[in-house]
């Protein structure tokens, strides 16, 4: 479906006017509405794939949120956040129950197996060594549990009492040693998170409705201990004033 | 006045009448503000209320709370939300994985090591001309 370039045509029921040169971004041809100069979905949904992609954004989100959500955010670091905003939001759709937190249970416990495994090798690993010849690069390294920052049971959502999907794929566009890309490696570079700074005496209350403390406790453990400098305020969190 | 104290944290957000058959009320209850706040900014409280009446009754509960806990973390990183957990995730995977490479590779080290040890370990016992080097005795006739 394609219009003249230049059409100024915004009938509700009629094609989505372009703008001068070029036709609708994805969002607006899913809108069906005129794509404006400045439209900030624009560089990020194109007029091919990019409708699909915003549909599922739009089912989620909400235009209008989406925007915000955009406006909020410094112009480079949108590309950024928009492939995370279409990945929620198509793991939303695929699991409308869990959305993409599945996986980041998924990827808990994967963790939590591995650093078992490691923790028990590492055990083994104690009588083998011989005290005359173990040079020093052969000395294991002692990879920093978290005691309790990747539990299932730590957090205030009751989900460990609940059958998680199956059969769940870990292996995600996210995985940054399988499949690449800037976007991962920005957040890898930026995020060198160390296990050590989680706080062990912190025992998360695992009972609904005490969200505040607990799931802010779970995510700065899960994020790390300080805030991400990008945060435009040090307490985002929402007023809860009262709005019609 | 209607029972403006019974309201549920969405209703009183929205500032609405909280009818008997609220959507949010048995998931957001008014002693939590901030829950349907956070909800209400990333989604919206449409959003969130189709959300929850597609789902079957049984599962609510666990739509509210990943919705609450999606957008904490879309709040806490306006950037990249619940997937920078995912991506911090996936590294920490890919680190213990190489760890447990090492450590496997250290054990099978001094497991061969030792094995080797074992197996050039001299007879002492029983050698005889040995032991007539060590007694000066000649095994010559």
């Amino acid at each position: 479906m394609s219009s003249n370039p230049g059409s100024s045509n915004s009938g509700s029921g009629g094609v989505a006017s372009t703008v001068a040169g070029g036709g609708p971004c994805g969002a607006c041809k899913f809108l069906r509405r005129r794509c404006i100069p400045g439209c900030v979905f624009a560089p990020y949904f194109d007029s091919e794939q990019g409708a699909a992609h915003f549909a599922a954004v739009h089912k989620v989100f909400g235009a209008s949120n989406a925007s915000k959500l955009l406006l909020n955010i410094p112009a480079h670091r949108r590309p950024d956040a928009v492939v995370a905003i279409c990945y929620e939001a198509q793991a939303r759709l695929r699991d409308p129950v869990y959305g993409c937190v599945a996986h980041i249970f998924a990827l808990q416990q994967q963790v939590m197996n591995l650093q078992a495994e490691l923790s028990y090798l590492q055990a083994h690993l104690g009588p083998l060594e011989l005290p005359t010849q173990s040079p020093p690069s052969l000395l294991p390294m002692q990879l920093p549990v978290p005691p309790h920052s990747l539990s299932i049971a730590d957090l205030p959502i009751p989900f460990a009492s609940l059958s998680m999907p199956a059969p769940y794929d870990v292996s995600s566009p996210f995985d940054p040693t399988t499949h690449p890309s800037p976007w991962a490696a920005g957040t890898l570079l930026r995020r060198t998170v160390d296990p050590r700074q989680f706080s062990g005496g912190s025992s998360l209350p695992s009972t609904m409705g005490e969200g505040d403390g607990d799931l802010r406790a779970l995510t700065s453990e899960l994020l790390g201990t300080q805030c991400p400098p990008q945060l435009p305020d040090d307490s985002p969190l929402p007023s809860t004033s009262e709005k019609d | 006045m209607s029972t403006i104290s019974s309201r549920c944290a969405a209703c009183k957000y929205l500032r609405r009448r909280c009818p008997p058959d609220c959507i949010f009320s048995p998931y957001f209850p008014s002693n939590d503000p901030q829950r349907f706040a956070c909800v209400h900014r990333i989604y919206g409280a449409s959003n969130v209320g189709k959300m929850i009446q597609q789902t079957p009754t049984q599962m609510r509960a666990q739509v509210a709370d990943s919705l609450y806990f999606e957008s904490r973390c879309r709040i806490q990183d306006p950037v990249y939300g619940c997937a920078g957990i995912i991506s911090w995730l996936h590294l920490q995977i890919h680190n213990v994985e190489s760890e447990l490479a090492k450590v496997k590779a250290q054990i099978a080290f001094l497991n061969s090591d030792a094995n080797r040890e074992l197996s050039f370990r001299p007879q002492i016992e029983g050698d005889s001309s040995f032991n007539n080097l060590r007694t000066g005795e000649s095994s010559v006739g």
